[in-house]
């Protein structure tokens, strides 16, 4: 079995590395004072760590992708 | 003592700015109250990767109900699928000055039934054979976490087992941040290891196995960055590798492939926007594995502050590529085959919202909706529409308590 195409994965690869670094070139330094938007809850990576896990669990369950913002955990019998 | 953690975690955290921010206005009131819960590398240099101040303790239930399947696509079997009840309980605290731990404990009781193998109707369209009178099964997971915590960054390890009738799993996962120099570059990595068996139950429906196992090793790393005063990217990658019985031993015609790899990409965007009171929030994956499938994930929220809360209206939109051994009807005939739904080409579309409202100072509210929705044509990659893609509705309440 292989990957489908991996023109596409190495595309991504390279894409998201172009963005990140795009992205990096126009960072402003940002003093310790003025990061209080960046702690807003609206800024958070994800709505909770129990909340993210649970829907996590209910998308991997249904579909065929996995993956993302973190490393796998056990399985179930999900059918 | 739990007075004197809470003063050591603030002043370990409290920035020296701070207090030269004009505090009368409720917005600088709360981005005050926010910079002292502010993980380092959202907050200055001379700050510390801190434990919560509090500890939390959390309850929460979720019910999900899958829309019953078409009449019109059954062949034989009841049309009513899952309904799932999920209680989830947790407690978290600071242990000492550098450490955390957390206990969770989930439990799913599950009823319905789902489709068996997929046959031909006699008008030659495609119908699902279902798995006849409604399965039940509970399962129970416990899990415990401990973090450690230095100036310039965390680490965790956990360990979880879960036990369903027919189903065992103990996973174990470490992960890592540390932040660069001027705090605002955060390094992620984090690994798990996960060993599940299986003892499908003998029931309404024969199954041809009595006890096969799993083994599946993950892996992450990633990149978030601080690219303004309103606006943070982050980037990451992931490899997951499964070896062992990987078919579905509750489907009929299921024979897939005993390794399994998968990669995801994912990047995210968060935007603050001050005229609004609110933040932007974008997310895309893209996954390939080397069964063939691989998708797109696309999720946009809107996070908007309201007196006493935070209202998070979201869309995701999600489109899949058939797995190469996948087809309507499964060809046994093949190495590997099977026809489950899930391994088809589809498009699907998530709407939904949550709401997390503060009730005084200790407690807080969240509450959340959603609702997903399938279709062949949605997709962006061709492949035939299998008969039993699902629909489905979660609701969400939970309740969450900090004290010292």
């Amino acid at each position: 079995m292989r990957y489908k195409d991996r023109s596409h994965l190495a595309r991504g690869i390279c894409l998201l590395t172009m963005l990140y670094l795009t992205a990096c070139s126009s960072v402003k330094t940002v003093a310790p004072y003025d990061r209080g938007y960046l702690a807003e809850d609206g800024m958070k990576w994800d709505e909770g760590t129990r909340n993210a896990k649970l829907k996590g669990h209910v998308y991997t369950s249904k579909e065929a992708s996995s993956g993302g913002a973190g490393s796998a955990g056990g399985g179930c019998g999900c059918n | 003592m739990a007075q004197a953690r809470l003063e050591a975690a603030v002043a370990a955290t409290k920035p020296p700015a701070l207090t030269q921010l004009p505090g009368s206005s409720p917005l600088m009131k709360r981005l005050g109250a926010r910079l002292l819960a502010l993980p380092a590398y959202q907050t200055g240099t001379a700050l510390a990767d801190a434990p919560p101040a509090f500890t939390e303790v959390g309850l929460r239930y979720t019910h999900y109900s899958e829309d019953s399947i078409d009449q019109d696509a059954v062949i034989f079997g009841a049309t009513d699928r899952y309904d799932i009840d999920v209680t989830q309980l947790w407690i978290e605290a600071p242990v000492g000055a550098s450490w955390s731990v957390a206990l969770d404990v989930q439990n799913d009781y599950q009823t319905g039934a789902s489709p068996w193998f997929v046959g031909a109707q006699q008008d030659g369209e495609p119908g699902v054979i279902m798995s006849g009178a409604s399965i039940q099964d509970n399962r129970v997971e416990v899990g415990v976490t401990t973090r450690y915590f230095w100036a310039d960054g965390n680490a965790g390890f956990s360990v979880s087992h879960s036990d369903e009738d027919d189903y065992e799993a103990t996973a174990l996962a470490f992960d890592a941040s540390w932040n660069t120099a001027d705090d605002a570059r955060t390094w992620s990595t984090s690994f798990s290891s996960s060993r599940d068996t299986l003892n499908p139950t003998q029931g309404v429906i024969p199954v041809f196995i009595t006890e096969e196992d799993l083994d599946t090793q993950s892996a992450y790393f990633g990149v978030s960055q601080i690219l303004s005063r309103t606006a943070i990217a982050r980037i990451g990658l992931s490899y997951t590798l499964s070896e062992g019985y990987l078919s579905d031993p509750y489907k009929f015609r299921d024979q897939r492939p005993d390794t399994h790899e998968r990669l995801s990409l994912s990047a995210g965007y968060r935007r603050f926007l001050i005229d609004s009171d609110a933040s932007l929030q974008i997310d895309y994956r893209y996954y390939a594995d080397t069964w063939g499938t691989d998708s797109h994930t696309v999720e946009l929220a809107w996070a908007q502050n309201l007196p006493g809360g935070l209202l998070t209206p979201y869309v995701r939109y999600y489109t899949q590529r058939e797995a190469d051994f996948f087809s309507v009807i499964a060809d046994t005939e093949a190495p590997h085959y099977a026809d489950d739904y899930r391994l088809s080409s589809y498009g699907a579309v998530t709407l939904g919202a949550r709401w997390a409202v503060a009730l005084g100072e200790n407690w807080t509210l969240e509450l959340e909706a959603e609702r997903y929705m399938t279709d062949a044509d949605w997709g962006v990659f061709h492949g035939d529409a299998a008969p039993a893609l699902v629909d489905f509705w979660r609701g969400t309440v939970g309740i969450i308590w900090r004290f010292d």
